[in-house]
Order: structure tokens, then C-alpha cells, then sequence
């Protein structure tokens, strides 16, 4: 067959995985999962006083990593090329710098940086990382909402089923859960201040949800 | 409009408001405070309904959630009508109109009287259910009429304006009732530091103590209820709910609480605001405390309007300063009957007498009655009362010592009003949900909680505490308990004091004797929403109905809108009288949620219209939506279907695109595609188990086409794999399989081959996927890459990773249409950006977007199957004649292997996959049409297979279809025919699935 392996194992071993950059020029415009939304004509025409406010964090670089939390190498690895440790309780997260991860389950973290970082950022892991493990470019599978203000515990009471109540919900805490019929991973930045990554296919119907839910509060689109 | 009922003062309506509302289209006034049952009785009005089977008039009888006749339909448009209302629990607001559900025409006039008694004649306990049973007919003649003389409410007939939502709460505890027990129950938690949720059903807190004139610590009641309500509001840790029903107790302390927040303002609610909401509430400890219904007691008669329970009539006086008659009779099994009679002569009106069924009555309260001079008749019951639309007079008489038998003379005395205690039924509906069975209890004579599994604590009158001063008491330790068992320290709480009843025991009794035998006595109802009388009940048991669950179902009891609150525990003891059982050895129903009813709205909330079912879409969704495609679900995608152009047909755009691809180049958006990213040394083997093809030589930069199996041996799905590097792959599923396909390899991961170091990572969302496919895709590609995209630098079945258009991107060179095809993939962010470049460079070469029934058609010309659509779950790969798709020489065996050699799976005369070509080219066979070889065989005629594909192809100018076939593999060039339902006969033969290119070289080009 025509498909099959002719390389020699040298040949073999250097295309362990395929890493590229994604991104294109800066001539190549890219666009978030709610670029139709228009956030940016929202935030000069729409509501300046609400009980909710929105606001994207678009385009950023989502790198998803599974590795093996018991390996000394591979979290130290981690740290070299982050400059943070990887957080290991569970529903936890670090920041630094323009760098946050989020944990996500035993074996895996979520890992959000500057969106032109990203290819550095994977080309360094696969430089660093010892043994077996699986770093994922996710940035154009997902998008980040952060909805603040006075009501959005309540907002957020009606989309999830995840007790938000500050001791039970503190401020870096990390759940992956419901968020009306699709899901979100969702972390406190403040008491009232949260952010969700949510999917692209989805995040038309999150948009429709979050004006829909807001709508006795008010909702304040900010630009991003 | 005069309030003929309304005291001067008295009660916690705002007389300085008054509210206008309408009753069967009749105009009356009530005061801000009032419910609407309260409104209609200060107006007078006596008869709110006409019973459900005899038509009888029915007044109202309860003050609260328990009421069963004054259930009224609501809504003074046609899209707010509200059916299933109690008049008692809905709360008075300006404008309200309301009209009686029960009675046809009028409840006023009498005639449905003639037919209510032929109802009444036609339907014996048992009714429903010999009528089911027996002839089944019958139940389509009977229906229409029930209906319309029951009349249950309706629903409305246009789309309800309002919204409803849902919110989720989460406590440490969730206080049931705010009467004295839930709010020293909320206040002691609460002060401890403990999360809580208090809920009442009613508008303000409190609970009985709204009804009663009692005092706390000398002041009225409601102070006291003031302040703790004060104190709770003022903690962070406090959630109150005040106008929430909790409707449902479910597993693991989680309960629905069904808020009703405009309901009290008007018939729609503001704009921008729910009008219900539903609090989905998960709690570590729950606090039952929702009280204690009265109940009647059962007498010939004694559903004429103006029959009532006693606590009703008080809560009436003391609360909305109505006073529901002018010449009250109290009939009583106990002490706390006498509260109606006492509250009656305070507001000025003529007690006739207190009729107490016990001989010695001498408590706290029946001394109470004495000061005030009103007659009491020991050792007597109201056996009967006379009226129709409101009662005339009743008939008292002597009782036996047990209060089984009618023994003195009788006594007629003139009254407007009878209120009735049999003592009181804990309300233990809630505990019964969690699958509690109630106790009984002699000395309470009532059901208790039973002993439940649930976080649960009970306090109050669902424990048979109807002492103020025990209520409280429980309250306190019941919050004390719920801290301890979170761990937390209880501050001190100090209980107001109150003044302590002497009480004499009440006597168990329920069913008052008449003259006649029950069977000849006047009607003497148990349960009235459902028209059971005690005799019915007797006929049950006599009929061989002994457990109550079949009484209950023989004779409908506690089968209305209101459970049966009133009426069940009365029935029991007549149950268990006719079938000489005590009541315990008889039992009890239980309950169901929700509680009350509620609207369909709240149990929906938002999840309907827009938000109903969540859509997915593409990154290039706005250019196919501005290029006026038609969208076909997918899963919950919503993919480009076809893509009209002025004028055309369905089927002349189909053709276009079919004939641009075959002849041109047409852009597909194949971003749905279920995409799995596969690392790990051990992904190469992964695999091999979970495909039934080979894949350990696969070479980096190809691609291969796999069968997913099922341990069955059936396909489930399919899909191109591409390696990307000796560890790496990416897999493609269909739209529709990839959360499943995706779950199969997690679940086979981390639970039969963990010790294989592989990791999957779904990536559907993170690759925008643009096919472009026919014999100009290579020029097309050309323009908008600098790479050498030629026959021998860029094979059939390789992947190369290239710039598209400015755009880092994969291209696989696989193809589903036969030609020569490119899916250009590329981060889902610049999608749109190369999908309008594409487009742009396209013109030239006739490119065509193209939807997914073009798609099908393509793929059918080349005998491709779709997983889902060619498959069901009962095919294996050699049915689908895909044997060249099954590898037995892998070392490790793979999923399907062994059922796929099952005996039946290798037999002879499976049903293979075939293509079909009818005889006349131009007739399409219907999906869905079954095979027979004979088409003049008689019914039944055996079923060779079915159709599972089929188009028109323009390309062939051909019909063209997919089937199974028994045997078909072996069938080639036979004829079988397929039956129409009208009549005719489409005949086909049996050929190669493969109609075009059969050689493929097309796509090698």
C-alpha cells in the first residue's frame, strides 16, 4: 500500500508529534467565535449601566496539556517553560503574568496564553517535556467570556448548578460544569467577577443565553 | 359593590386600597392583603363551583393549599389563562378576572343539575375504572360529556407571554414552612452562621400565626413574626423566599421550589421580569416544617356551600377581617374546634352552638367559649345540614359513646354557617416524597413522617404538635440540631412566651353516623374535588377492593388537583370501618410532587424557543447564511443543506452543485466533522483495537479510512485517520458520532487498556474545515499556496502542511465525491478568512457551495456509505461489503472481532449492502421502501430488505440507490421489486453500489 511506513526509525522518532503555527500574518484578520456579535459597537452603543457586564478575551492561545501529575520531570519541565508549577489540588488555578492554568482533571490542565505565544510556547514544551504526555493547541475551539458586576452570581445561578456562594466558590477556583444546556469552564477571578471558556460551536447560543438571563439585571457589553 | 362580610377593622388587609377584580364576568371589590377567596366571601359570594361527577354547588371551605372546591380559572386574555387556581392562595391584585371552571353554563343556575344527576347515575365508584376495562369504546363516548361537565380549567389557546426561569441555590439548611416552627428553626440556624433557605407558600411569613389572634410574650403574634423576619433579612447567610411553594423533595436533599414572583401583580407580568421561578435547591439538611391541615369532619350533606373548616373560618376573621356567615354552628372532635366559635362571637356575630362530639370537653378554650356564653351540646353531631346554594339549618343529635350511632332525638337548628374539626392531619406530603412511609399515630390521630433516609428534620404541627409553645420549641431544636450536625455552635435563642392550653384529648373520630345507613343516607362526602362519598367507599371495600391504593383508584379519592388533603385521611377510616381494620393496618396513600400544581412554564423555564436546544454553527455560518443556504440539523450543528439560487427547485439545485463538482470544483463546509488529536507511543496500537482495519503502518503524512465496531461487530462509525508524526494522529469522525466516538475511546482507555500511553483531545471545534472538490480543485489551490500541490509531490491520501491563502493550514487529500479533492484545514479563528478567499479565487472555475444533500449524492454515485444512514446497528463490516475494512492479522485483537465471527453474523442470506438501479431510470425509490422478489405474492409477502439511500443522479441521468438485500453480494443483476403505498410497483435490479467512476480514477488524477 502506498500509505505505509518507509521511514527509517532516526526518520521516525523526528516527527513524534506535528507542532506548527497556527496563526497566520497580521494581514489575515482572525475572528473570534463571536465576531458576528459585534462586541465592539455594542460596548459604544448599547446599555452603559447593568447589573452584568461582558466582556471577550478573544484569540487567545489554549493549550491543552495531559501529563502525569506523579512525575517530577514532567512538572518541572512544566515550570521551565511556564516560569509557574502546575496547580495539582484539584478545581484550583495559578496565574502569572499573561500566563494562567486552570486544572481540569487528574491529568490535565487547561493553559491560556497571549495568542502569538502560543506556537513558542508548544515548540518549547515538546524542547522541554520528558515522557509521555500531550500538549493540544485548542485556541480556535474556544473563546473567553468574563461577566462581572453586581448580579453575576445570580445570572450565573441560573445557568449553572455549582454552588457560587464565596466560601464554597472562592475567588482561583476552577470547575468545568453545565452552563444551561452546553458547558463551560469557569473560574472566580473576584468575588464578583468570573470567567468562562466556552466552545466555539456553542458560543452564539452562550451569547443568547447571557442576554436572556440578564435581562432584569441589564447587561453592558465592554469592548475587549 | 358592598363587602356584606367585611369587619370595620381587624386583619392585615390595607383597607385604604381597595382592588376591583371579576367573577364570572361580575365586577366586586376587596382590599389590598386579601386573597381572591377572601374577596369573594366578603362579597358574599357562596357558590364558587359545581362539583365534578353530581354537579352539586360548592362553596369554599379551606383558607389555604388544601382548598378543594374554589379552584378557578384564571387570566382576563386568552394567552394568560391560568387554569387550576386556588382561590386561596392567590393573592388579590387590581383587574384580576377569574371565572368558575366547574359548571356549564353557570354555576348559578341549575342546569346542569338534570345532567349532573344523570352524570351522577352513570357513574358509580369504580367508574373510571370499569370503563377502561370494559368496553373500551365507550370511554370515547363518555369523555367529551365528563369533560365538559367536570371542567377541569383549560389551557390557553395562544402562546403564554411570560417568562419563567430556574435558579439553583445551595444551603446548609432549607427551612419548609414559615409558620413559628420554620422561623425559629431559620433564626436559630442562621444565627449559628449557617447558609439557609427559608420558604413559605404564602405572601408574608409566619404561617398560622397570621390566622390566629394569639400572643408572644404579650404582644400579637405577627410582632414576633416581624422581627424574626427582620433578624433573617438582615443576614448575608439568608436567602428568604416568601410566595414559594416547595412542590418537591427529592433524592439527596434536593428540592424544587416553585417561586411565584408577579403572580400577586397582575395577570402578565412586568416587562423584562419571570413570572414563576423554579429554585432547584440542594441542601445538607432540610427542616420540614409545614404544619398540619385541618380536617372535616364527614356528614350528610356537608358539601353545601357554607360548610367549612373551623381554622378556615378563623383565619378568615383574623386575617382578612371577613367573616364568611352570620350564624355559625361548630361541629368538633376536639378543642381546637372551638377557636372558630370564640373568634365568631369576638367579631360580633351569633354563635348558635358548638356541637363536640365528646361528652366531658373542659380545656383552656372550651372554657373560653363558655365566658362568651355560647351554647355547647356535648356528646352530638351535625348529622346532616339542609340547602342547596348555602346552608339552611342543621340536624344535631345525641351520639353513641364511640360516635358510631345516631341515639336521641334531633334537634334542627337554623345556620348559615357550619365549620367543622376532626382534629388535625400533619402535612407530611414532603417527607412522602422521598419515598417515606407515614406512621400512624393514636394519640395525634394523624399520619407522622415516617423514618426517612434524607438530611431531614421535622418540627411542628407535621410532628401532631399544635401547641404554640411546643411548636416553637421544636423549631429551636431542630435548628440546634441541623448546626450540630454541621459542625456548627447554636447562639442562644430565646423562645417568646406564650400562654399554655389545658387541652382534653381529642376523639378519633371522622365519619358522623346518620339515621339511614351510610348507603341511604344524603351524600355524605370524604373527598369533594373528586365527588367520593363515604358510601362509595363502602361499595369499593364491598366490591372486594381491601387495600387503599385500590380504593383510591376505584373510586378516584385523592386523585383531584388537590391530592386529597382534605379527604384522605377521612376516607381511610371509612375504609378501614367497612373492612373492620384499624387505620394503620389499613394504611395510607402517598404523595407525588409537586405539592400544588404548577404551570408547565416552570418546570420548562428557559429552555424553550430560541434557547430550547442549543445550536451550533460554523465559523463560516454568516457567509453561507448571506448566501440564503437552507440548513439541515445535524446533531445540534446546523449545516448548509443546499444552496438555492432564484428560482430553482430543490432538486435543480441539487443537480447545479452535483454537475459543478463533477465537471468544475464545489466548496463543501465540512467543519463538523467530529476531529479526535490521538498522542502518545502508544496511539499506533489504540488504534488497531478500536478500528477493524490495520493501521501499524501507517507512514507519517497519510491518511487512512477506518470502521468503528461496536463489541457486537456492527459498525457504528467511520472515519479518515491521518498520521501527523510517529505519535501522533488526528481522527475524523461523523457529525453526529463524534461526543460518542470520542466517550468510546475514553471509556476503552481508562478502563481496558490503561496501560496504553495515549491521550485523546477533541479538536472539532478548534479546525475549520473547507472541501473543495472536483477536477479544478488542484488550479484552485494552486492560486492560494506556494507549494508544489502537483499529482506526484502531493498524493491521493497524503496530508501536507502548507499555507492556504496567507493561513497555516492541513491539507488532507482524501476524498468523499470520487474527484479530486482538498479539505483544507485551518484554526477555526481564520476560517472565514480562507473560506473567503477560496470563494473569491473560485470564480474563475465555476466553484459551486455545496450542502449536505449534495454531499449524499455524491457519496451514493460512489457507493460510500453515511454511519447512521447505510448502517443501524446491525450491520457488520463484510454485510456492508467492506470485508477490505477488517483486518485479521493484527496481534491484538480489536472491538467487534468476536461478535462479527458470531454464527449468525457469518451465516448465508444476511442482509448485504447493494446498489440498485431501477428499470425506469427516472423513478426515485423512496428511503425507507422494503424488498420483495415476487411481486405477485399474496400477503403477508416476505421482506428481502430495504432501501436505505437513494437519489436522482444527474451526473448519470440516472435514478441511483443503496439497500440491503438478503444475499445480495451473491444477487448481482437479479430483480427485486418495491411496493408503494398506492398500489404501484417500483422494479430494480440488483448491481454494484459503486454507479460512478467504478475504477476510481478520478480522485488519483
Amino acid at each position: 500500500m502506498s500509505d505505509v511506513n518507509q521511514m527509517t526509525a532516526a526518520e521516525s522518532a523526528a516527527t513524534k508529534a506535528a507542532v506548527m503555527n497556527q496563526i497566520p500574518g497580521s494581514e489575515v484578520e482572525g475572528q473570534s467565535p463571536l465576531h458576528h456579535a459585534d462586541f465592539e459597537t455594542l460596548a459604544k452603543q448599547g446599555a452603559q449601566i447593568g447589573g452584568v457586564h461582558l466582556r471577550e478575551h478573544k484569540l487567545l492561545g489554549h493549550l491543552t496539556l495531559r501529563c502525569n501529575p506523579s512525575s517530577a520531570d514532567q512538572l518541572a519541565a512544566v515550570e521551565r517553560v511556564l516560569g509557574v508549577a502546575l496547580p495539582l489540588a484539584p478545581l484550583t488555578s495559578v496565574e502569572k503574568g499573561d500566563y494562567s492554568i486552570r486544572w481540569m482533571s487528574p491529568d490535565e490542565w487547561l493553559i491560556l496564553v497571549p495568542g502569538l505565544e502560543t506556537f513558542d510556547i508548544e515548540t518549547a514544551f515538546r524542547d522541554e517535556m520528558p515522557g509521555h504526555y500531550s500538549l493540544v493547541n485548542s485556541s480556535g475551539g474556544s473563546t473567553v467570556l468574563e461577566l462581572s458586576g453586581d448580579n453575576v452570581v445570580e445570572l450565573l445561578q441560573k445557568s449553572t448548578p455549582v454552588d457560587l456562594y464565596i466560601t464554597a466558590f472562592p475567588i482561583g477556583k476552577v470547575v468545568s460544569t453545565l452552563f444551561a444546556k452546553t458547558t463551560t469552564t469557569m473560574r472566580r477571578l473576584d468575588e464578583n467577577r468570573f470567567e468562562l471558556v466556552i466552545r466555539r460551536s456553542f458560543a452564539d447560543y452562550v451569547w443568547l443565553w447571557i442576554q436572556d438571563a440578564s435581562l432584569e439585571y441589564g447587561l453592558v457589553v465592554e469592548a475587549s | 359593590m358592598t363587602q356584606q362580610n367585611r369587619l370595620d377593622s381587624v386583619g392585615r388587609i390595607d383597607r385604604s386600597k381597595p382592588l376591583t377584580f371579576t367573577y364570572n364576568g361580575k365586577k366586586y371589590t376587596g382590599y389590598q392583603g386579601d386573597t381572591l377567596a377572601s374577596a369573594m366571601l366578603a362579597n358574599g359570594i357562596d357558590v364558587v363551583a359545581r362539583s365534578f361527577k353530581y354537579s352539586r354547588p360548592r362553596g369554599i371551605v379551606a383558607a389555604g393549599a388544601e382548598e378543594p372546591n374554589a379552584v378557578l380559572q384564571l387570566g382576563a386574555t386568552e394567552a394568560t389563562q391560568v387554569p387550576n387556581v386556588r382561590a386561596t392562595q392567590q393573592e388579590l391584585f387590581d383587574g384580576l378576572v377569574s371565572t368558575s371552571t366547574n359548571g356549564w353554563p353557570s354555576v348559578d343556575t341549575d342546569v346542569m343539575g338534570m345532567i349532573g344527576k344523570i352524570g351522577g347515575n352513570m357513574m358509580p365508584p369504580g367508574f373510571y375504572y370499569k370503563t377502561f376495562m370494559f368496553p373500551e369504546s365507550l370511554w370515547e363516548t363518555y369523555e367529551s360529556m365528563i369533560r365538559k361537565a367536570a371542567g377541569m380549567g383549560r389551557a390557553p389557546k395562544e402562546i403564554d407571554p411570560d417568562t419563567y426561569d430556574t435558579m439553583n441555590q445551595h444551603c446548609d439548611v432549607m427551612v419548609v414552612g414559615a409558620g413559628p416552627a420554620g422561623l425559629t428553626a431559620a433564626l436559630t440556624a442562621a444565627r449559628g452562621g449557617a447558609r439557609v433557605i427559608i420558604a413559605d407558600e404564602q405572601n408574608e411569613f409566619g404561617g398560622s400565626l397570621l390566622n390566629s389572634a394569639e400572643t408572644l410574650d404579650g404582644k400579637p403574634a405577627t410582632e414576633w413574626v416581624g422581627s424574626v423576619v427582620k433578624e433573617l433579612s438582615s443576614y448575608d447567610n439568608v436567602t428568604m423566599l416568601p410566595r414559594s411553594t416547595v412542590n418537591g423533595y427529592h433524592d439527596h436533599n434536593f428540592l424544587t421550589v416553585h417561586e411565584r414572583r408577579t403572580d400577586h401583580l397582575a395577570d402578565i407580568a412586568p416587562v423584562n421580569h419571570v413570572r414563576q421561578r423554579m429554585h432547584r435547591v440542594r441542601a445538607k439538611w432540610v427542616v420540614l416544617a409545614t404544619g398540619a391541615h385541618e380536617r372535616p369532619l364527614v356528614y350528610a350533606n356537608n358539601d353545601v356551600p357554607g360548610c367549612m373548616i373551623s381554622s378556615a373560618v378563623s383565619a378568615y376573621i383574623n386575617r382578612y377581617g371577613v367573616v364568611p356567615g352570620n350564624d355559625l354552628v361548630v361541629m368538633t372532635t376536639n378543642d381546637y374546634g372551638y377557636q372558630a366559635a370564640i373568634d365568631w362571637a369576638d367579631a360580633g356575630r351569633n354563635v348558635v352552638a358548638i356541637v363536640d362530639t365528646r361528652k366531658h370537653p373542659e380545656g383552656t378554650l372550651v372554657q373560653a367559649a363558655r365566658e362568651r356564653g355560647i351554647s355547647i351540646m356535648v356528646g352530638s353531631g351535625v348529622i346532616e345540614v339542609q340547602g342547596s346554594k348555602r346552608v339552611t339549618s342543621v340536624s344535631v343529635a345525641k351520639l353513641s359513646d364511640d360516635g358510631s350511632q345516631v341515639v336521641g332525638s334531633i334537634v334542627k337548628l337554623k345556620a348559615d354557617t357550619v365549620a367543622t374539626s376532626g382534629g388535625w392531619s400533619p402535612v407530611i406530603h414532603l417527607s412522602c416524597h422521598t419515598g417515606a412511609r407515614p406512621v400512624w399515630s393514636d394519640s395525634v390521630v394523624g399520619f407522622l413522617p415516617g423514618p426517612t433516609i434524607q438530611k431531614q428534620l421535622t418540627a411542628g404541627g407535621m410532628n401532631g404538635q399544635y401547641e404554640t409553645s411546643r411548636v416553637l420549641e421544636e423549631g429551636l431544636s431542630a435548628g440546634k440540631q441541623a448546626l450540630g450536625s454541621l459542625g456548627l455552635v447554636a447562639a442562644e435563642v430565646t423562645l417568646p412566651e406564650v400562654e399554655t392550653l389545658d387541652i382534653t384529648p381529642p376523639m378519633s373520630l371522622f365519619h358522623i353516623p346518620h339515621l339511614k345507613p351510610t348507603s341511604q343516607a344524603p351524600k355524605q362526602f370524604v373527598d369533594y374535588q373528586t365527588d367520593v362519598t363515604a358510601a362509595g367507599i363502602e361499595i369499593a371495600c364491598r366490591e372486594g377492593f381491601e387495600a387503599i391504593e385500590h380504593v383510591k383508584r376505584y373510586t378516584a379519592m385523592g386523585f383531584g388537583t388537590d391530592q386529597g388533603k382534605l379527604g384522605n385521611i377521612n376516607g381511610m377510616a371509612v375504609a378501614a370501618k367497612a373492612l373492620n381494620k384499624s387505620i394503620p393496618e389499613t394504611g395510607t396513600t402517598v404523595f407525588r410532587p409537586n405539592y400544588t400544581p404548577i404551570a408547565f412554564g416552570a418546570v420548562i423555564g428557559r429552555h424553550c424557543g430560541a434557547l430550547f436546544e442549543p445550536k451550533r454553527y460554523t465559523a463560516m455560518h454568516k457567509w453561507h447564511v448571506e448566501q440564503g443556504a437552507l440548513f439541515e440539523d445535524v446533531g445540534q450543528w446546523k449545516r448548509p443543506w443546499y444552496f438555492p439560487k432564484a428560482g430553482e427547485t430543490m432538486q435543480q439545485t441539487l443537480n447545479r452543485e452535483c454537475l459543478a463538482v463533477r465537471n468544475a470544483v464545489g466548496i463543501l463546509d465540512a467543519s463538523t466533522l467530529g476531529k479526535i488529536d490521538i498522542q502518545g507511543k502508544d496511539a499506533r496500537e489504540f488504534l488497531g483495537r478500536v478500528y477493524s482495519n490495520a493501521w501499524a503502518k501507517l507512514a507519517v503524512g497519510k491518511c487512512r479510512y477506518g470502521l468503528m465496531c461496536g463489541e457486537d461487530g456492527m459498525v457504528f462509525d467511520d472515519g479518515v485517520t491521518a498520521c501527523l508524526g510517529e505519535n501522533h494522529f488526528v481522527m475524523t469522525t461523523t457529525t453526529g458520532g463524534a461526543a460518542h466516538v470520542y466517550e468510546w475511546l475514553e471509556l476503552y482507555h481508562q478502563t481496558e487498556w490503561p496501560e496504553l500511553e495515549v491521550y485523546f483531545n477533541t479538536v472539532t471545534d478548534h479546525w475549520s474545515t473547507a472541501t473543495i472538490t472536483g477536477p479544478n480543485s488542484r488550479k484552485l489551490l494552486e492560486e492560494l499556496t506556494d507549494f508544489d500541490v502537483s499529482n506526484d509531490n502531493f498524493r491521493y491520501m497524503d496530508w501536507k502542511q502548507i499555507t492556504v491563502a496567507g493561513v497555516p493550514a492541513r491539507v488532507f487529500r482524501i476524498s468523499f465525491t470520487g474527484e479530486l479533492s482538498f479539505e483544507i484545514n485551518v484554526q477555526a479563528n481564520y476560517g472565514m478568512a480562507v473560506w473567503e478567499k477560496l470563494i473569491e479565487a473560485g470564480e474563475k472555475y465555476g466553484l459551486t457551495p455545496y450542502g449536505t444533500e449534495t454531499m449524499h449524492i455524491l457519496r451514493a454515485e460512489k457507493g460510500f456509505i453515511i454511519a447512521g444512514q447505510d448502517t443501524d446497528g446491525s450491520v457488520t463490516p463484510y454485510d456492508l461489503g467492506m470485508g477490505w475494512c477488517v483486518s485479521n492479522q493484527k496481534p491484538f485483537s480489536y472491538i467487534g472481532k468476536r461478535g462479527m465471527n458470531r454464527s449468525d453474523c457469518v451465516r448465508e442470506n444476511r442482509k448485504q449492502l447493494v446498489g440498485l438501479k431501477t428499470k425506469d431510470p427516472k423513478q426515485v425509490i423512496p428511503e425507507g421502501s422494503a424488498a420483495i422478489l415476487d411481486p405477485k405474492a399474496k400477503m403477508p409477502i416476505p421482506i428481502e430488505g430495504h432501501i436505505s439511500s437513494s437519489y436522482w443522479s444527474e451526473a448519470l441521468g440516472h435514478s441511483i440507490a443503496m439497500g440491503f438485500i438478503k444475499g445480495g453480494l451473491e444477487k448481482m443483476g437479479e430483480t427485486v421489486y418495491y411496493p408503494m403505498a398506492d398500489g404501484t410497483m417500483i422494479e430494480a435490479e440488483i448491481c454494484s453500489p459503486i454507479f460512478f467512476d467504478p475504477k476510481g480514477e478520478r480522485q488519483n488524477v
